[in-house]
């Protein structure tokens, strides 16, 4: 799973959940890419289950590219504990996602299998989100 | 390339308020600048830009119908879209003149079918190389047909018209073909990523009844 080697601080504040993705909102690297249309918290387990469910239907033949990284700690306190007695500890990995941010990318050479790929990965992903091709970025 | 002609209007009025405003009313708020003069604020036609480019790609070269009776040759140098919605907000333009050689960046694209087992990755969407203005190439094209596993085009291989001069390394991969993964392959690659222990989280996590 997807986490950072070496962190400045344990513990963050909660990252902004305001505005729209100012880049990487185009598919660049491969033929089809999955957008995000929400902003949400990704986190590593999300974004490892969505390739798997990604790589496990394309079989061969494809490649995949993970265009998010999960850089920002989420904490929690545990159940049933009174407010207080400073910050809880960490408990998640995730990646700021922001509306038109473009997640994954891929490369098959069939388009119905590939969108049928990603629209499985799609469900592993907690925000609404569409397809998105290279082509599609014209006006 | 051969000039587009496009009519423009001059803006007045200027922020946030006026260049909705300005989308509102089917038009694309727009900036002039080059060769030292003074920026000037225009509106572009919102639809005709948009088929100017989907039909002649960002490289292409605009006569600017300017409203006083004056024309300017421009290049498109940015285009500002919407994250979703995928709309123009707004448009930079570069002045040129006739002769005058400009740096762009053209497309790649890729033609024809690999041999059959094989993945083709695309590595290189633009090159960077600089033309005659009015002489920009839409784009640059690779024959891939029948490329057998360990194929590499490198920039250098391209097939460029007469007068261009190329910017990007020549070394720099275009085109790979590589043979394309199989099942075991693709499991392997997810084995260690399944396997890979997130050490700090287990130092970092305790217990649930710790704080309570």
């Amino acid at each position: 799973m997807l986490i950072p080697r070496k962190v400045k601080h344990r513990k963050q504040h909660s990252p902004s959940r305001r505005g729209a993705a100012k880049g990487g909102t185009r598919v660049v690297f491969g033929e089809y890419g999955i957008q995000a249309l929400e902003p949400a918290y990704v986190t590593n387990r999300q974004i490892e289950s969505a390739r798997i469910a990604i790589t496990r239907h394309i079989r061969r033949g494809g490649k995949v590219w993970i265009n998010i990284f999960p850089d920002r700690p989420l904490t929690k306190k545990p159940a049933e504990t009174r407010m207080g007695s400073g910050k809880g500890s960490p408990e998640h990995w995730v990646a700021n996602v922001k509306p038109g941010r473009v997640l994954f990318e891929m490369s098959f050479p069939n388009e119905t299998v590939a969108r049928e790929a990603l629209r499985r990965a799609i469900h592993k992903l907690p925000m609404k989100c569409r397809i998105v091709t290279r082509e599609g970025g014209e006006f | 390339m051969s000039e587009v002609r496009l009519a423009a209007e001059p803006r007045t009025e200027f922020g946030k308020g006026a260049a909705r405003r300005t989308r509102r009313a089917g038009k694309i708020p727009a900036v002039l600048y080059g060769h030292g003069s003074d920026p000037k604020h225009l509106a572009l036609p919102a639809l005709e830009f948009a088929r100017v480019i989907r039909e002649h790609g960002t490289n292409a070269v605009l006569k600017l119908d300017l409203g006083n009776g004056g024309s300017e040759l421009a290049l498109t140098k940015t285009v500002t879209t919407h994250p979703i919605k995928n709309y123009i907000e707004h448009v930079d333009l570069l002045l040129v003149q006739r002769g005058e050689t400009v740096k762009v960046a053209v497309p790649v694209v890729v033609t024809g079918e690999a041999a059959p087992g094989t993945l083709v990755t695309h590595e290189l969407a633009e090159v960077e190389l600089e033309a005659e203005a009015l002489h920009i190439p839409e784009q640059v094209e690779v024959s891939i047909d029948g490329a057998e596993a360990g194929t590499q085009i490198h920039v250098s291989e391209l097939p460029l018209p007469e007068g261009i001069k190329l910017f990007t390394d020549a070394d720099a991969l275009v085109v790979n073909v590589v043979p394309a993964p199989t099942a075991s392959d693709m499991e392997a690659a997810e084995a260690p990523a399944e396997a890979e222990a997130p050490e700090e989280e287990a130092a970092e996590e305790q217990p649930a009844t710790a704080e309570a």
